[in-house]
């Protein structure tokens, strides 16, 4: 079970910013011309190091600007630190946020399959997996009907049911637990813990506490970009508490 | 660690083994097609030596009996199919018989001959003397035009007309045995053999062996343990073909969603647009193009689908930006898949087009198939233009704005509704550079005539679109990892 299945060296992350982003060609011309083409650098990950063993969860927590997010994006991929190697064994899943990757005038039917493909699922697993996911959803007859007119709770339900109707190697969970009603957010927290113990790594970002410690087994500080703390779920939000 | 490399290899082996059993017959399939469909015109193309009218300014002697016209001349025709003469009538009726001979000056052979009655020849007319098959070998040979009349009367004769602004370099005027300044007005024409065309099998053997090569080069790379960019290719295709499906039927279903007729738009928008530009430009600008429905059709097809497809992938990234912030997935997929949809419509587009051919009486020849090879171009290049646009759009949001002009300006500077013949001389050059035009015109050739263009043309319109795509690939390629940092 000590498998590293993320293994992040030295990684550093480095925006070059404009006072404010230039959109257009000519704001872009004209402040050139007048020499005002300023960057500021941006550091927004600062030589991180750590790694991730298989099977387990890690919290990420940090104020606002930390560096959370930028470090599950460059987990998954989307962004190239610039500096540092990330090494990622296995495929990444992400728990998109409410609606991205959906389509609103599809049906559920077609998006489960849209979103399924887009998370990286083949075409076989997901029509094999298809009812269990429409059960777990509770959408029932809905499932044939435009999402455009699901509730939001019925929109967070089915993002839900299909990012974690796999095992994914790894799961990028950027705080989304609390969707749908008691049952459905008891039934969720189920699911993850069940993921868990199936051997799924778990990345978990959240601003509530409560939910880390209940979650997560280590957990990491980042602060500025910096790494500020890392280790046991208690010891760590203790600190970070005071 | 070992062991994943070795079976990586043998994976490689796999797929290397399941690509050359696609590509080799595949290739030799469409080589094969094509010399089937090409047809003559891979062998022979009308002759860069053809001789053109010279302007009339001036009557040669009244032809008759006893009185000859001759204009000796050589030519770079490599198959001499007709020469023409053209008449002045002094404006009244004519009558009697006009005797019209092509002689071989090595020999003084007769090659061509044949009697006119200059009662049918009217002003400014021609009279053709038509080989029945082609002769071979007089390129560059002197040859005479003789015309005489056995038995014309003066005041009733007609009278070869002629330029009187220097001569040919390698041929003189004589008039009843004196020799005259000018050219007599006359046309030489025929074709030539195509270089190219003749080698066809050698070009397609060349081909093939490059290919074989090509193929041998990946399975070295294979064996030696290391990656190839063929396999990865391949791998990505598979890995990604079911994504690829989901958004294409996802860009195509939400398209027409929550409308009446559905997809039935996209066959009914080009013949709308068709009737209305048909209407405007054959009743109110009078055009005077043969076929012009067809000839309009296939331009309307093939821009709206240039024009939809780089307008598409355009707000490919941008409009997707929810996604690419939040997923990994290779990037060139966005654009891939709105260039991919719009090629779906493309497709039902192309009925129309054929009902309208059908039904004013358009013979489709085999050359029609064809066609495809020019619509391929436009998707290709449309891919190309497409990327670098959307790439170009993450970084300025003008491109959008610019692009709309841009295209406005490009659907005028391509003959969609007009005949490429009224634009006048001096800009022609905008027809040039225009790689829309070329696909145009030949996709038009295709259908409407019947014939197939010469092979160089396929050679350089694929250059056009591959040099599009490449170019696009590169841009994105190299600019794809700061999307992130602009969306």
């Amino acid at each position: 079970m000590s498998e590293t299945v993320i293994e992040i060296s030295n990684v550093s992350m480095r925006f070059r910013m404009n006072s404010d982003k230039i959109m257009s060609l000519k704001e872009f011309v004209t402040t050139a011309m007048r020499g005002k083409l300023q960057y500021q650098e941006f550091t927004a990950l600062d030589h991180v190091s750590f790694t991730v063993r298989k099977g387990e969860t890690l919290g990420l927590i940090g104020r606002n600007g930390a560096g959370k997010s930028t470090m599950l994006k460059i987990i998954s991929g989307i962004l190239k630190p610039t500096e540092g190697s990330v090494v990622c064994r296995g495929n990444v899943v992400p728990m998109l946020e409410l609606g991205s990757g959906f389509d609103f005038d599809l049906t559920g039917r077609e998006n489960i399959f849209l979103n399924g493909a887009i998370l990286g699922y083949s075409e076989a697993f997901l029509k094999a997996k298809y009812d269990e996911i429409v059960e777990f959803s509770e959408l029932g007859a809905f499932i044939e009907t435009p999402i455009r007119n699901y509730s939001s709770g019925m929109l967070a339900r089915l993002a839900f049911s299909v990012a974690t109707m796999v095992q994914p190697e790894v799961l990028i969970v950027d705080e989304i637990l609390a969707v749908g009603d008691a049952a459905f957010q008891e039934k969720s927290k189920k699911r993850m813990l069940e993921l868990m113990g199936g051997g799924t790594t778990v990345l978990f970002v959240s601003h509530s506490l409560e939910q880390v410690r209940e979650m997560c087994g280590r957990v990491i500080w980042l602060e500025k970009g910096r790494v500020r703390m890392e280790g046991k779920t208690e010891a760590v939000c203790d600190e970070y508490m005071l | 660690m070992r062991k994943a490399a070795t079976s990586e290899a043998a994976d490689g082996a796999r797929i290397l083994g399941r690509l050359s059993a696609a590509v080799l017959p595949g290739y030799v399939l469409l080589i094969v097609l094509f010399y089937f469909l090409a047809g003559e015109q891979l062998h022979l193309r009308e002759s860069r030596g053809n001789m053109g009218l010279p302007p009339a300014d001036s009557g040669t002697v009244e032809l008759t009996a006893g009185s000859t016209v001759e204009q000796a001349f050589t030519t770079k025709i490599q198959r001499l199919e007709s020469v023409s003469v053209q008449w002045g009538t002094y404006y009244r009726p004519n009558a009697g018989t006009i005797l019209l001979e092509l002689v071989d000056l090595r020999n003084g052979a007769v090659l061509l001959s044949g009697t006119f009655d200059a009662s049918a020849i009217t002003e400014g007319g021609l009279t053709t003397l038509t080989a029945e098959q082609p002769i071979e070998g007089l390129y560059q040979v002197p040859l005479l035009l003789k015309i005489t009349s056995p038995d014309c009367q003066s005041g009733s004769a007609a009278s070869p007309l002629m330029n009187t602004q220097g001569g040919l370099e390698n041929g003189a005027l004589t008039l009843n045995g004196a020799p005259a300044a000018g050219t007599l007005c006359f046309i030489a024409q025929g074709t030539d053999y195509i270089w190219t065309g003749l080698h066809y099998w050698e070009f397609a053997a060349v081909g093939a062996a490059a290919l074989l090569a090509g193929l041998f080069a990946v399975w070295l790379r294979i064996r030696q343990g290391r990656r190839s960019y063929v396999i990865n290719a391949v791998i990505a295709v598979k890995k990604y073909r079911f994504l690829i499906r989901q958004l294409v039927s996802r860009d195509f279903k939400t398209k027409y969603k929550r409308s009446v007729l559905g997809m039935f738009w996209s066959f009914l928008n080009p013949l709308l647009t068709m009737c209305v530009q048909y209407f405007v430009f054959s009743t109110i600008f009078k055009s005077d193009i043969p076929n012009y429905a067809v000839y309009l059709l296939i331009g309307i097809v093939a821009f709206n689908f240039f024009s939809e497809a780089t307008g598409m992938a355009l707000s490919s990234i941008v409009g997707n930006a929810g996604l690419i912030t939040k997923v990994y997935m290779p990037k060139y997929i966005y654009p891939l898949t709105r260039v991919m949809s719009s090629v779906v419509n493309l497709g039902i587009s192309l009925i129309p087009l054929v009902i309208v051919s059908l039904a004013t009486g358009i013979q489709f020849k085999k050359s029609a198939v064809l066609t495809l090879f020019f619509l391929c171009c436009v998707i290709i290049f449309s891919l190309g233009l497409g990327l670098l646009l959307s790439a170009s759009m993450v970084f300025f949001r003008d491109t959008q704005f610019l692009w709309g002009v841009l295209n406005m300006i490009w659907m005028y500077a391509t003959p969609i509704f007009y005949p490429e013949s009224i634009l006048p001389e001096n800009f022609k050059i905008i027809l040039r550079i225009n790689p829309m035009y070329y696909f145009l015109k030949n996709a038009r050739l295709c259908i409407l005539d019947g014939i197939s263009p010469e092979p160089a043309v396929y050679m350089q319109c694929a250059l056009m679109a591959l040099g599009a795509l490449a170019a696009g690939a590169l841009v994105f390629r190299k600019s794809q990892d700061r999307f992130v940092l602009y969306l």
